[in-house]
């Protein structure tokens, strides 16, 4: 257990770029921060763009064909209206603004015209991009191959992919555009859609909640890398601020939060690692709901820890302040940009009454709290807070230990605690052992009791038992086996006593 | 909320969230898991957690799924209430009625959710343990009157004996189905509801007066 909570904790130094340029690098950019790593990127993607332009118009090409052939029954009934004057309305605003950081992104090369193709296909090129995101490409494929295939049997399937492709498509191109005006677009098709299919499948709500969900998986694919964490806003920089400020806080305890959960337990500390581990891989989700689903298995972690700890089902207050612990022990990467992604392109049915939603409304709350937690808030006065914050003392260990890391303490704290066991252990082996002895002399005592008997009764009956006593004093092995079964057994010589065997000491 | 109740005239789905507001310790638990399990402080309930509970409901041939959301009531958290409540189509506010104290808290809650969401949520202020009337430091007529003049509704509720509740959630249902009903027929008469308050987390900077930490209920 000490080890996985090692594993999760990582050394600062660890976290910042490799380029040393002081700010904090991420794994998925290879150890850099976002410039730096765009800086490195920029002439291996120049070389790539070419190779990716060929590869995506391949797939491009394999999809309609795929298409093509799956669908030639179903052809015939455009049953939804298409989105063109929405469409319309959307491509309008804000063409021309084109700002210097998308310029940084977009190539010199000019969409290639593709005269063959039909209405949706003009917007259908894919952005160019680096080796991040060829892998994106393929994954967009895979999604796009899945969602026709989900589509095959639905009633007018196969309008609904064009009508998602060209949307998808259509938004690829507007990176400029304010990340509010990416959302209201998506939200607004969303919205368009699942009108037209209630009207389409008769107030089959299940049916739509399901095409729905997987038309946010096809559409999210395709734009998680234009979309997740935008140049346009300042989700980065939130996200920077938030890991520092849990870095920070670094020395709060469970009893400081009141949470209600007892980590000496094996299995809530079991299912506090899950939770910390859900948590964090939340960020290697790209479809909103797959991301949403990891905090709510993190959330069913916690419910577990507290219902084996308090042994009754976890309420609100219970709840809150586990899920602010594990976010602050978990520091989970990209924590701000994942929410603002989920509440930007998350099907709104989900967040708002779903399940889901409820857990990912708790998740903002403790963000919240993390963000604004000050002395009061963990029943401290605020001098002992900014003791804490400056590193000058600490909850666990006397001494101020700059480097020491709630990490770091807890793996003390366990050190501690397995001592304790260790006495614990130790004074329980020393009670067997004494115990045995009791044993030992209890035995000596009883045979000494059973001579004395024998004794006083060979006195009482001395002619009697005298055959016997000759037999036992000439002393065979034969002779005393078969004074077992003889009816005198009075005198018979008694195996020597149990020696108590001692196992320790 | 237009997605949340967006369910038209015809044998649709009515979707609710309710969520549940007030000081530590009045019982908003207890309400819901009476309400939803039909149990009082026991320790064998089948749900994993009781922070979000749900109900299918069938009212004059309607469905209904009711969604109701715990909120952590512990002072250091009221800050968080707006991140709670947004996008909600009831508000349930209680308080116990053995306490002045938490009546004044609904008081607070009551504005501040006028505020934020206008007439748009349904308001009920619910006295609960009305078993323990003998103690009874809320009068009734006062608590009546105050929630007459906000628009709310009020109600007298037990969950330790199951008094009220069930006339609570079905009154609540009733008249959030009204408003959903209200709002589609403005939306059929081309008012469209605003895109901002359709969805979007808001964490609204609300920092209330400054109140000494109330202890949750291990020190209460
Ligand atoms: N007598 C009485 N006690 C109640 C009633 N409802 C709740 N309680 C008790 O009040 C305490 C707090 O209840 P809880 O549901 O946890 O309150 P919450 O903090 O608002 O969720 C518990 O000890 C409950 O048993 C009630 O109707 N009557
Ligand atoms: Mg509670
Ligand atoms: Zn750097």
């Amino acid at each position: 257990m000490m080890s996985q909570r090692r594993g999760i904790h990582v050394d600062q130094s660890e976290l910042l770029c490799k380029k040393g340029c002081g700010f904090y690098g991420n794994t998925a950019w290879q150890g850099l921060c976002s410039k730096c790593w765009r800086e490195v990127n920029q002439r291996e993607k120049q070389r790539q763009i070419q190779e990716d332009w060929a590869l995506a118009e391949r797939l491009q090409r394999e999809e309609e064909e795929a298409y093509a052939s799956r669908h030639q029954r179903a052809q015939s009934q455009p049953a939804i209206t298409p989105f063109n004057k929405f469409e319309e309305r959307k491509t309008k605003v804000k063409s021309s603004k084109v700002n210097t950081v998308t310029k940084f992104f977009t190539p010199s090369i000019k969409t290639p015209p593709k005269k063959d193709a039909g209405p949706f296909d003009t917007q259908s090129t894919p952005s160019p991009s680096s080796s991040a995101s060829r892998q994106s490409t393929l994954d967009s494929d895979r999604a796009a191959r899945e969602f026709i295939d989900f589509l095959k049997p639905v009633k007018s399937g196969r309008e609904i992919f064009k009508q998602c492709r060209a949307f998808t498509e259509s938004m690829v191109y507007k990176r400029d555009m304010g990340a509010d005006e990416l959302s209201e677009s998506v939200q607004d098709f969303y919205q368009n859609l699942s009108e037209r299919l209630q009207s389409q499948f008769k107030g089959s709500s299940e049916l739509v909640e399901k095409v729905m969900d997987e038309v946010e998986k096809y559409m999210m694919t395709r734009l998680y890398t234009e979309v997740f964490c935008p140049e346009t806003t300042d989700d980065e920089k939130k996200d920077l601020a938030i890991q520092k400020r849990i870095r920070d806080l670094h020395w709060v305890t469970i009893a400081m939060l009141c949470v209600p959960v007892d980590e000496e337990i094996p299995e809530v500390s079991d299912s506090v690692v899950k939770a910390i581990t859900d948590i964090i891989e939340m960020d290697s989700k790209q479809v909103p709901k797959d991301k949403l689903a990891c905090i709510t298995r993190c959330s069913k972690h916690i419910f577990n820890a507290i219902k084996v700890s308090k042994k009754e089902a976890a309420s609100a207050d219970d709840f809150l302040p586990t899920l602010i612990y594990i976010v602050l022990k978990a520091n989970p990467p990209r924590l701000q940009s994942n929410i603002q992604y989920i509440t930007r392109f998350c099907n709104p049915s989900r967040l708002m009454t779903g399940e889901d939603g409820y857990y990912f409304t708790n998740l903002c709350c403790a963000v919240a709290f993390i963000e604004k937690l000050d002395g009061q808030s963990l029943n401290m006065s605020s001098e002992e807070f900014e003791l804490y914050m400056s590193g000058q003392t600490s909850p666990h260990w006397p001494q101020p230990t700059a480097a020491s890391s709630s990490s770091g303490t807890a793996a003390l704290t366990q050190v501690h605690n397995s001592l304790d066991l260790l006495t614990g252990l130790g004074e329980r082996q020393e009670r067997v052992i004494e115990k045995a002895r009791q044993l030992e002399s209890d035995l000596i005592d009883w045979t000494d009791e059973v001579e004395q008997e024998v004794q006083s009764a060979l006195e009482s009956f001395p002619l009697e038992t005298q055959n016997t006593t000759a037999n036992t004093a000439s002393g065979t092995a034969s002779a005393s086996l078969s004074a077992i079964d003889s009816e005198n057994i009075e005198n018979e010589q008694l195996p020597p006593p149990l020696q108590p065997q001692m196992f320790a000491g | 909320m237009a997605t949340a109740g967006a369910a038209g005239s015809s044998g649709r789905t009515y979707s609710f969230k309710v969520v549940l507001l007030g000081e530590g310790c009045v019982g908003k638990t207890s309400l819901v898991l009476r309400y939803c399990e039909n149990k009082f402080n026991d320790k064998h309930i089948t749900t994993l957690q009781a922070s979000f509970l749900t109900k299918k409901l069938n009212i004059t041939g309607k469905r209904v799924n009711l969604a109701i959301w715990d909120t952590a009531g512990q002072e250091r958290f009221h800050a968080l209430g707006p991140i709670y409540y947004r996008d909600s189509n009831g508000a349930i506010l209680v308080y116990d009625v053995t306490d002045e104290d938490s009546f004044q808290k609904v008081k607070n809650w009551v504005k501040e959710l006028r505020k934020m969401l206008g007439n748009e949520i349904c308001l009920c202020i619910v006295g609960n343990k009305i078993d323990l009337d003998k103690d009874r430091n809320v009068s009734v007529e006062d608590a009546e009157s105050y929630a007459e003049s906000v628009g709310a509704k009020h109600y007298h509720t037990s969950a330790k004996l199951n008094k009220g509740i069930e006339e609570l959630f079905l009154d609540l249902c009733k008249r959030m189905m009204e408003t959903a009903q209200a709002e589609e027929r403005a939306k059929g008469n081309g008012a469209s509801q605003s895109a901002s308050s359709r969805r979007g987390v808001q964490i609204v900077d609300d920092e209330p007066q400054a109140t000494p930490a109330g202890g949750c209920c291990s020190t209460g």
